[in-house]
């Protein structure tokens, strides 16, 4: 029954996605397309937070191997964007099972600062093998896109994996994320190996993160640079996922767009004195958010539902 | 509940309309970008505060708003060719990907003229494709690497930048001078130099082992550290220099480090012949060392804008006190300390002004970079008496002079410039 409205839900979402670059202007879709970014990485982030059940702080560090795979592919061998961006999926889908392996032995805050390492210590490493990775000073792609190209890509990037992570989420493994979310030992007696499970969440969600940095990275001019991955961006992931609460589409558009409009619109022009205005900003959105809205947004349209149903 | 979301894109659906046609109602205009009847726009992105991994960027937060006053200034006595100059300050939080952003905003959204006078390396090496490729002005900068110069016809990062263009005497050439004093003031010195592992960091020190030529033996120590390190693990580093024998010390750092690394030499108890690059030699940055109890008599750096503290008496550093006062009162107090980017920020805004006055009564961003590419300002009131501004054909840095100062007075005391005006250019 609620098939039907879901699809037409989607298409429209879709069509207004569509049209969106032939009615904005071209800054305007600078920030679409940074929504379609943010939508990635906050759709992924969902995937090992929401459903599985797996805190993690430092999926910017996954946007920081992405992206600089991006970067250095595209300096050195002038490889194909979108090939980069594959890449970077496959290498962050791999590091993101190796970081999971912690998440075996460790949970809950442990494993928050397993992954708050990781957000601190990968951008310092570009730094360490600076000829390679080029030190503070960056990479510079040999390639850079335009607005519309980078909206497009985003976003058509944005619908395959949303649907990918439909496919994932309503199966089997979909069952089995949400049974090591709500008691590991319950799943592991009903079959369900942690350690399969546990690692392929990690994956898949650091893929997630890969792509949505290779994209970040094109929306800087192709410019990757250890200060565009601090903690602060696996905080803007972690943020939008909690806004975006669990398993809407809405939700995680609302989530993405907090984050990935936040900073445009909050930033000007702050006076002497008041050092931090834009930080208070955010800190109080945040605040708000879970205060009104303790289920995200997701919550919201539930609340929503059900008041329309009574 | 099917009618309910068919309500919401219907919402979402009109929402997109009414931006859209809010948007493409602000661009259509015609004429060069940001220049009306009586205004002129331009703006740039600043470390206005302090991003998550960057400490003591916004230690530089002042310098747009010196302009800004400086700009104030000029409207009040009828702008530029009867235009006024408006300037906005975007917060880039000296982080790459804010300043796409920002600078992206101010571009196609405010429509700026130019962009003039973004402050750092690694903000202006992630807009610079960018701004070349649509033809925007990036212009005196504040940063002093060797891009902004030689890549004016030269293709560097997938092409020439001829859109580009720095202000302040560029880095290596500093570097080279600090040399020169060495081989001259102490020509059996052992150097141990600390330095920013970034490009910031390494044009200074190749500039000063181009300026030992083949005394580069000289130095027996390097230590790096990185941007993001707190200022007291920066500032350690000069322990191993001091180890490895070292008698002399080159500070090539942000100011933070610096200040810790000046705090560490006297904590540890070692008294070298320090030299200090400029971009950490404000008075208010060696005040903050000598709170930190850092022995600062005797230590070397040099200058290209006046002290107002040191030479108050200069009618340009009355000028620029007279001018904050009125425009910036905010800043009075850090004016009166000796915060020298105000006076920087003051001298930048004076070459904007002189390039918009030769660009023509109509300017385009064209003529507004061929104003900047024939500069000779012998009389900008905020740089140092007796240097100039000047921009050619040929030589496509605007500062190329410096002169040497030296620390007097302890911990409240203040620089003093000594010899003559030298030459850093190429």
């Amino acid at each position: 029954m609620s098939r039907l409205p879901a699809l037409l839900t989607l298409l429209a979402v879709a069509g207004v996605l569509a049209a969106l670059p032939f009615i904005l202007s071209d800054y305007n879709v600078s920030l679409a397309a940074q929504v379609g970014i943010f939508f990635i990485g906050v759709l992924g982030l969902n995937i090992l937070t929401g459903y599985t059940g797996q805190i993690s702080i430092g999926h910017g560090a996954f946007m920081a191997i992405g992206g600089y795979t991006t970067a250095v592919m595209s300096r050195d061998h002038h490889t194909n964007l979108v090939v980069t961006m594959l890449m970077a999926f496959a290498i962050c889908f791999v590091v993101g099972v190796l970081v999971g392996l912690p998440a075996l032995r460790l949970s809950g805050v442990y494993l928050a600062l397993v992954t708050f390492a990781l957000a601190v210590s990968v951008p310092l490493l570009p730094l360490q093998w600076s000829t390679f990775l080029g030190g503070s000073g960056g990479v510079q792609s040999a390639q850079t896109v335009s607005h519309v190209w980078l909206y497009g890509v985003a976003w058509s990037v944005s619908a395959i994996l949303f649907v990918a992570a439909w496919l994932i989420l309503r199966g089997r493994v979909g069952r089995a994320f949400r049974a090591v979310r709500d008691s590991e030992l319950a799943a592991v007696a009903s079959g369900i190996e942690l350690p399969v499970y546990k690692t392929l969440a990690f994956g898949i969600s650091a893929a997630y993160a890969g792509v949505a940095g290779a994209l970040f990275v094109l929306a800087t001019n192709g410019f990757a640079q250890p200060s565009e991955f601090t903690v602060f961006l696996s905080l803007q992931l972690l943020i939008g996922a909690a806004i975006a609460g669990l398993g809407s589409l809405w939700g995680i558009l609302a989530g993405a767009a907090f984050v990935g409009l936040l900073p445009a619109v909050s930033s000007s022009v702050p006076v002497v004195g008041s050092a931090h205005g834009r930080d208070v900003v955010f800190g109080a959105a945040v605040i708000l958010v879970m205060l009104l809205l303790p289920d995200g947004v997701a919550g919201l349209v539930g609340r929503l539902r059900n008041l329309s149903r009574a | 509940m099917a009618v309910n979301r068919r309500k919401i894109g219907v919402v979402l659906c009109a929402l997109a309309v009414t931006a859209a046609v809010a948007s493409t109602a602000a661009a259509s205009h015609t004429g060069t970008p940001g220049v009306s009847k009586n205004q002129i726009v331009i703006g740039g992105t600043f470390p206005l505060t302090e991003g998550p991994a960057t400490a003591g960027a916004s230690l530089y937060k002042t310098i747009p708003f010196a302009e800004q006053a400086y700009y104030a200034y000029v409207n009040a006595k009828g702008g530029v060719h009867g235009r006024k100059i408006k300037d906005i300050i975007l917060d880039d939080q000296y982080t790459p990907s804010e300043t796409v952003q920002q600078t992206t905003k101010l571009v196609e959204q405010d429509h700026v003229f130019a962009d003039v006078g973004s402050l750092g390396t690694a903000p202006a090496l992630s807009t610079w494709g960018y701004l070349n490729k649509h033809k925007v002005p990036q212009v005196l900068l504040a940063t002093g690497d060797a891009y902004w110069g030689n890549c004016v016809r030269h293709a560097c990062a997938g092409g020439a930048k001829p859109w580009t263009m720095g202000w302040q005497p560029d880095y290596p050439g500093e570097g080279k001078l600090y040399a020169k004093y060495i081989l001259k003031n102490k020509p059996n010195a052992k150097i141990g130099v600390l330095y920013q592992a970034d490009a910031f960091g390494r044009n200074y020190l190749a500039g000063l082992k181009t300026g030992l030529g083949k005394h580069k033996n000289m130095i027996v120590a390097t230590q790096s550290y990185n941007a993001t390190d707190s200022p007291n693990v920066a500032g350690a580093h000069v322990i191993p220099l001091k180890a490895a024998g070292a008698d002399t010390l080159v500070i090539f750092a942000i100011p933070g480090a610096a200040i810790g690394a000046l705090a560490t030499s006297t904590g540890i108890g070692w008294n070298p012949l320090t030299l200090l690059g400029n971009v950490s030699a404000n008075r208010i940055f060696m005040l903050k060392a000598g709170q930190a109890h850092a022995a600062l008599d005797g230590v070397v750096s040099t200058a290209y804008v006046p002290s107002q503290t040191a030479q108050a008496n200069l009618r340009g550093m009355k000028l620029a006190k007279s001018i904050i006062h009125k425009y910036a009162p905010g800043l009075d107090q850090e004016f009166a300390i000796g915060d020298g980017n105000l006076v920087y920020g003051l001298a930048v805004g004076w070459t904007f002004v002189d390039a918009l006055q030769h660009a023509g009564k109509n300017p385009t961003r064209a003529s507004l970079m061929h104003a900047l590419r024939n500069l000779n300002e012998k009389n900008n009131p905020f740089i140092y008496p007796g240097m100039v501004v000047k921009t050619s054909k040929k030589r496509t840095f605007p500062m190329e002079q410096l002169i040497f100062e030296k620390w007097h007075g302890g911990a409240g005391g203040d620089w003093k410039t000594f010899g003559g005006i030298l030459n850093s250019g190429h």
